[in-house]
């Protein structure tokens, strides 16, 4: 089932990009969307969803992002999960009391504070660091390797036919550091829940102890500033300087000071600070450090979107208005039917007794007579022209013999010609009529070929035995 | 009905086979209008509107050529009116009286878009004397009393068109020329300006649809010079990799490198093709029967080299100028030959000296990347003339497709006479351009600024040849 994108996200991105491979739509449709959007004018990203979510259907086969996301879900889950026990398991190791000596806090607070801040910082240099250095941050976090074993196992499947990478290095290391967060604030709650659980069960007696020639003061002064977010709402949560001073021990000798025997039921007063350690900084920074990454990789979805391949075009067909000039409907295509029989002959009759002119004036049936050495007809007459039909009817019925007809080449027939023409064919007195197609005067009367193939399809479209096209210039 | 007459509208009228299907699809840009030499090809009218979003600016009729007008003027002077303004109404009775008589059908489908408020554009072949019969149509047109105008069209060799002026400039307002075969863009526009006169109320509206054409056509050459640009950064940019079995690649193992990289440039090269077709709206020149001659000149023949590639002291001036790459001066002396070799790979492949050919004109690598997987790694082209022959065909065929009006229905036609890429492409421009092709040739990033100046470059010499 597809599910419609309302905001920008890598579901969203894969989706367009695997849309824009099939499909990227024409100016017209683009432009009329558009048009139907215009309160997102503004907003070309959203518009480009709206236009995903409409042409989604058009994606041949299975979504990119069901496979990828799905993928990134199993292996996710299996990763949040061993990030939960090993935060757990961690904070049981750190939290293990023997009864000889008291645990170091130190080392939880290595855990609990400097391990986020480092990995916090590493991660927001890999944001704004070239691909090189990136990836060599990327090899640093333990997040990358234990990625590359899991791999191996079936979840990589999912990925199988994928022929490019779906999403661009910039994206992957984005997507890579929001995922250390998320495990990372995983592993903390697992570290916070068993401190919880081991302060609750068990009876433990913190101290504290490092080779460095750190006095209890400085000490003091060091957890005061680690402090420093709740120092005013949770007092009791800072350790005070007699309980750093009576906590404070050394590895040497196999008896514990007696100042700190006679308060052992103070020394556990470490597990508020421990516990508010673990929630500001592995926890809250890392949440909002989380809530940062996720923000600036949707900004970054955002500008990759935009500039996915076919994405341009996209848009400018949302901005640019569709101009057409062609037409509507579909053009009849004309059938030329082919004909019966050749109409056309090279040789001209010996004798007309009727010579006719088709547009032509009597003067200028005469001038073609002569240049053309045709005599001796009975009758001349000009039809067409500015001659009334019901005068041409009167010259057609007065038409006999042997019809010479007269046509100017260039003008093809009409139908009120083909109208003269079946009249003279059905004149029982006229035995044969023999259209002349004529050049202009410029040309000597010489036809072009082209002119006579039209002649010639209209001509035997009439269907007559009587008439023929005479055409000397072939 | 208001918004249905809002817009001018334009019938093109006259005698059967005069042009009038060409220069609506000149005007049109559609060469889908069938255009034929045989009268009665146009059966029906066909709107031809120009549209901008789905709003029409204007419209333009196709419509069929007078048949019977002789009959029709007949029958409207047995009932010509008392006074001049009623004859519309005429012509009107007449549409209504004969709409079912077939006899009229071509006269009603040529009448009617008149009668609904379209001007009227008549035209007529100048390059055949002036008739008489034709007075007959003119004056049937005038009864219409539609704003008119004559478009004298020059189909033949002849020149008839000062007796033509002389007659139609008793019945029509303007008479203009217009060769729908070799009108150009600005011819269309100045045609468009003329028709703008011929009503007030029209004068704005053909205005702002000039203005629209012409952004339509800025859009086109803007999309063009886009396309070339992208096919010739892919083409340059391209990389074959084909795995080989042993150390070095065999003989045939390089020949269908080769062949698979050479196809994947001509690929991108046809796909330019169909997209400048799709941009300039020529779409049924593949159906003529003569497909486009720059199709039989091979990208990488020798023909296509010495027609669109730079001469031998242009190439070695551009490669001088641009600080080309390393060993440039070795690829210059021999680029002439790798393009014969090129062509001759087209054909018959194989032999040393065809190999030498291939390691000037593409970058040729052999990577291991692990033990038993090694790869012949074919590309970019590393020939300095290349670019510039990419470029030309690219130009050439695009300038040929622009320039060409949509009333033509004959094969593109080459004529390399007219070609010269150093004509298009100066010598300074191509330092602009040769910045952009050296960084591909060494696989470099191209930064948007390189960019901008090389669409800036591709531009000009585009309009040059438009």
């Amino acid at each position: 089932m597809y599910i419609k994108n309302s905001t920008v996200s890598i579901k969203s991105y894969l989706d367009l990009a695997q849309l824009l491979q099939e499909y990227r739509g024409s100016h017209e449709d683009n432009r009329a969307f558009a048009l139907k959007h215009k309160n997102l004018e503004k907003a070309p990203t959203k518009l480009l969803l709206k236009w995903l979510d409409k042409n989604y259907f058009r994606i041949d086969g299975e979504l990119n992002s069901k496979r990828y996301l799905d993928y990134l879900l199993s292996i996710s889950s299996v990763l949040g999960l061993i990030f939960f026990i090993l935060g757990f398991v961690v904070g049981l190791g750190l939290l293990s009391y023997d009864g000889k000596l008291p645990v170091n806090v130190i080392y939880y607070l290595f855990i609990a504070v400097f391990i986020p801040i480092l990995s916090m910082t590493l991660s927001f240099i890999s944001i704004f660091s070239s691909d090189r250095v990136a990836h060599l941050i990327t090899l640093l976090f333990p997040l990358h390797w234990i990625e590359k074993v899991l791999n191996y196992l079936p979840f990589r499947k999912k990925l199988k036919g994928f022929k490019v990478n779906l999403l661009s290095f910039k994206l992957s290391k984005l997507l890579f550091i929001e995922r250390i967060q998320l495990f990372s604030l995983i592993f903390s709650i697992g570290l916070l829940l068993s401190l919880l659980i081991m302060v609750v069960a068990t009876d433990i007696a913190f101290g504290w102890s490092t080779t460095l020639q750190v006095t209890p003061e400085e000490f003091h002064k060091l957890i005061r500033y680690i402090g420093i977010f709740w120092d005013k709402i949770i007092p009791s949560a800072i350790p005070s300087l007699d309980l750093v001073e009576m906590s404070h021990y050394f590895r040497l000798g196999t008896k514990l000071d007696i100042s700190m025997v006679h308060n052992a039921d103070k020394l556990g007063a470490w597990w508020k600070f421990l516990s508010m350690t673990t929630l500001v900084y592995a926890i809250g920074f890392r949440l909002l450090f989380w809530l940062f990454i996720r923000e600036y990789l949707k900004k970054q979805l955002e500008e990759s979107i935009l500039s996915l391949k076919g994405v341009d075009k996209i848009l400018r067909e949302f901005r640019t208005p569709y101009i057409s000039t062609q037409a509507l409907q579909k053009e009849e295509h004309l059938k030329i039917v082919e004909a019966k029989k050749d109409v056309v002959v090279k040789k001209r009759g010996a004798k007309y007794q009727t010579i006719l002119g088709w547009n032509f004036s009597k003067d200028e049936i005469l001038l073609a007579n002569d240049a053309k050495k045709i005599g001796g007809a009975d009758n001349i007459w000009a039809v067409g022209g500015s001659n009334s039909f019901n005068k041409d009817l009167e010259i057609v019925k007065n038409s006999s013999g042997v019809v010479l007809l007269y046509v100017k080449s260039w003008e093809p027939p009409t139908m009120d010609f083909i109208d003269i023409l079946e009249m003279l064919v059905e004149n029982s007195r006229v035995k044969r009529v023999e259209i002349y197609p004529l050049g202009t005067i410029g040309r000597y009367y010489k036809n072009e070929p082209e002119h006579i193939d039209i002649w010639r399809r209209k001509i035997e479209s009439v269907d007559s035995q009587k008439v023929w096209i005479v055409n000397h210039e072939r | 009905m208001k918004d249905r007459d809002s817009y001018p509208k334009f019938a093109v009228v006259g005698h059967p086979n005069k042009g009038k299907s060409s220069i609506v699809s000149a005007l049109a840009h559609d060469d889908s209008v069938q255009i034929g030499n045989t009268p009665g090809t146009t059966q029906i009218k066909r709107g031809f509107p120009l549209r901008v979003d789905g709003k029409i600016v204007y419209e333009l009729f196709d419509t069929p050529g007078f048949q019977r007008a002789r009959r029709i003027l007949a029958w409207l002077k047995e009932h010509e009116p008392v006074s001049a303004d009623k004859r519309a109404d005429t012509i009107r009775k007449f549409i209504h009286n004969f709409r079912d008589d077939k006899r009229f059908r071509d006269e009603i489908e040529l009448l009617e878009p008149i009668m609904n408020g379209a001007g009227i554009i008549y035209v007529v072949d100048a390059s055949k004397p002036y008739g008489a019969e034709y007075e007959i149509e003119m004056e049937i047109l005038r009864w219409t009393g539609q704003p008119s105008m004559a478009i004298l069209n020059l189909i033949g060799d002849e020149d008839y068109r000062e007796d033509w002026s002389r007659a139609l400039g008793q019945y029509f307002r303007l008479v203009r020329t217009f060769n729908p075969l070799t009108a150009k863009f600005k011819n269309h526009i100045e045609l468009l300006e003329s028709i703008a006169q011929l009503k007030e109320d029209w004068t704005e509206q053909i205005k702002e649809a000039i203005e629209i054409l012409k952004r339509f056509h800025n859009q086109k050459i803007d999309r063009t010079v886009e396309i070339i640009i992208d096919t010739t950064i892919k083409s340059l940019s391209y990389i074959y990799r084909q795995r080989i079995k042993s150390k070095n690649a065999t003989k045939e193992e390089y020949r269908i490198a080769f062949e698979r990289y050479r196809r994947e440039i001509i690929k991108y090269e046809k796909k330019l093709e169909k997209d400048i077709l799709e941009i300039w709206k020529h779409k049924n020149i593949d159906k003529a029967e003569t497909p486009p001659l720059i199709n039989e000149i091979g990208l990488f023949s020798k023909e296509s080299e010495s027609i669109f590639g730079l001469s031998q002291r242009e190439l070695i001036l551009t490669g001088a100028s641009a600080g080309a790459i390393g060993g440039a001066g070795i690829d210059l002396a021999f680029s002439g030959s790798t393009f014969f070799l090129g062509s001759i790979i087209g054909g018959i492949i194989g032999g040393v000296g065809a190999m030498v050919g291939y390691d000037n004109l593409y970058n040729i690598k052999i990577l291991g990347q692990k033990i038993g997987k090694r790869e012949l790694i074919v590309g970019p082209i590393k020939s300095v003339n290349f670019p510039y022959i990419l470029l030309g065909r690219a130009l050439y065929y695009s300038s040929l497709l622009a320039n060409r009006s949509h009333a033509m229905r004959d094969s593109l036609e080459l004529d390399d006479r007219e070609f010269s890429i150093e004509r298009v492409i100066d010598s300074d421009m191509r330092k602009k351009l040769e910045k952009v092709h050296s960084k591909l040739r060494e696989q470099k990033e191209v930064k948007e600024e390189l960019l901008e100046e090389y669409r800036k470059v591709i531009l000009e010499s585009f309009k040059k040849l438009i």
